[in-house]
């Protein structure tokens, strides 16, 4: 019933052959037109067959650095056998004289781009309903993962491609910095010495000095090794944002159970040690603490999905999802290392390419800040580390202080209980190369920057 | 109709009677490709004025002589895309008109 619905659907619903002319017309006519037309088109838009092709002769022409005008036209397809008899001229004529005003391509673009992506949605509709009929037994979660994943390149996975002009470039640079300097001026008088964020927080304030924030659009990848505090990292930003800022965070976890996370976040709350609360060898006092620092969780913006089989491409679906119903400023992948591949072919470090590729166009498109965790080698390094770093804004490594440090190193005596540098491999908005001393106190799953001993 | 839609409309009637004429082989393809190359030089990149104004001077002066016929052969294998040889073929050009004289 489905499919024949879908055939019904009256033909000239799908394609807008006035458009198509129009805008053929204007790139015969007019260079800039036919520069607009060129990024924002491709030979496949076009309903018909033939006007197709004369876009594709056109953008040929154009990439031969000539000026695709209807005598150089008709001269390359008269060579290519295209145009042979006087109808094909009339033909040729005839859309050459459906002219617009210039300025007018984008609309007619955006017809033709709208009748094209119309026709792949119906097009889409019909194979799933063949897939529906056709693989009976096959597994559900698989068949929705895949109509997801087809119907998002459909629809979010397409890059804004504005190009500013120099005016647009020098607004913009005004409207952010005058914006800037008011919102400093007015915390500064607010509350003295406070930093303004540009993003949300860190939960570090020497993190929050070099980055001002991590912000919409942004990539974060923080790596560790394995028992070296990723989760704790984790779940210390989810706090900063979502319980103590009431922004809402999802946290996708690939190794922790419910319980496990729900568990952390009694220690994390509370500073009862982790261990002390996963036996239950608490008292009552202690019981009562734990009970109020739920209740900071309970009002938290923090959701949680904890996801063994996660796939880039549920990661997409879910983060659009939770944009669209709760509104997430973050979203965090703990950890990139266990997620199920996209090709079982490819070798592990074009799977984490493609991977934080995905991660950053998402993170553009939701305009939401994304944080990958991933895991260190035993030596420190990262497995296709110059990939990661070229895709990321922030890369953040979480290293344990070598023990020479505390008797060599004079910066880091000057802190009381260091035990951990964050080193910020790669800043893209600021200044990179810093080791930032914190102490993670394993115990109570807690960092903090580390406290500066006074003078 | 706007003068912009006006001039779009003149070129492209323009270009299909000349390629009509060419297809019906009423003029050969080399003088289909010269007129068409011309139009475009005219109308699209309006460059190379000298090379017009040869070629006006030379309809205004047309006699049907062996030199004429020369000067059009020339016209003919002038390479629309090569300014030197546009150049060249000028110089030929106005050369030949002054021989005729």
């Amino acid at each position: 019933m489905v499919f024949k619905l879908l055939n019904d659907l009256p033909e000239e619903y799908l394609f807008d052959l006035e458009s198509e002319q129009r805008v053929l017309s204007a790139i015969l006519h007019s260079e800039d037109a036919g520069i607009e037309a060129y990024n924002l088109l491709a030979a496949s838009d076009f309903y018909s067959p033939r006007n197709g092709l004369l876009f594709e002769l056109c953008s040929s022409l154009y990439l031969r650095e000539v000026r695709p005008t209807l005598v150089e036209v008709l001269k390359e397809g008269h060579i290519l056998g295209l145009f042979s008899n006087p109808r094909d001229i009339e033909e040729l004529k005839y859309i050459a004289e459906h002219y617009i005003d210039d300025e007018n391509i984008k609309y007619w673009i955006k017809k033709i781009k709208d009748k094209s992506r119309l026709r792949k949605f119906v097009e889409f509709l019909k194979a799933s309903y063949e897939i529906l009929t056709e693989q009976q037994g096959s597994d559900v979660e698989q068949i929705l993962m895949a109509a997801e994943d087809k119907l998002t390149n459909l629809t979010a996975l397409e890059i804004d491609d504005h190009v500013d002009t120099p005016a647009e470039m020098a607004n913009l640079g005004y409207d952010e910095v005058e914006r800037r300097f008011l919102r400093f001026k007015e915390i500064s008088e607010m509350n003295k010495g406070l930093i303004p964020l540009d993003g949300l927080p860190t939960g570090f304030d020497n993190l929050n000095h070099v980055t001002l924030g991590y912000k919409a659009g942004e990539l974060i990848i923080l790596g560790a090794q394995t028992g070296h505090g990723k989760t704790a990292f984790a779940l210390h930003t989810a706090k900063a944002i979502a319980v103590d800022s009431k922004k809402s965070v999802l946290y996708l976890n690939t190794e922790m159970s419910r319980e496990q996370i729900a568990l952390r976040w009694g220690s994390i709350l509370s500073s009862i040690e982790h261990d002390r609360i996963r036996s239950g060898s608490i008292n009552e006092t202690e019981l009562s603490i734990i009970l109020n620092a739920y209740s900071r969780l309970r009002e938290s913006g923090f959701y949680s999905y904890p996801c063994p089989n996660l796939t880039p491409e549920k990661t997409v679906s879910i983060a659009r999802k939770f944009k669209a119903q709760k509104n997430i400023e973050m979203m965090i992948i703990d950890y990139v290392g266990r997620m199920d591949k996209f090709d079982p072919r490819l070798s592990e470090w074009q799977i984490l390419e493609q991977i934080v590729k995905t991660q950053k166009m998402l993170a553009q498109n939701l305009k939401i800040a994304v944080m990958c965790l991933v895991q260190l080698n035993t030596d420190g390094t990262l497995q296709g580390a110059r990939r990661m770093k070229n895709e990321c804004d922030l890369m953040l490594k979480l290293t344990p202080i070598p023990k020479e440090d505390f008797e060599l190193d004079e910066e880091i005596k000057k802190y009381l209980n260091p035990n951990y540098y964050l080193i910020i491999e790669k800043n893209r908005d600021g200044r990179s190369g810093v080791r930032i001393p914190v102490a993670f106190d394993l115990q109570k799953q807690i960092m903090k920057d580390a406290e500066r001993i006074s003078r | 109709m706007n003068f912009e839609e006006q001039s779009k409309k003149v070129y492209d009637e323009s270009v299909s009677l000349i390629a009509d004429l060419g297809f019906r082989q009423r003029i050969s393809f080399e003088e289909m490709n010269f007129l068409l190359s011309l139009l475009d030089m005219v109308f699209v990149h309006k460059n190379n004025p000298e090379f017009t104004a040869a070629l006006r001077q030379w309809i205004r002066t047309y006699s049907g002589s062996e030199i004429d016929d020369i000067i059009k052969a020339t016209l003919l294998a002038a390479d629309f895309n090569d300014q030197k040889s546009l150049q060249q073929c000028v110089r030929a050009v106005v050369e030949l008109m002054e021989h005729r004289t």
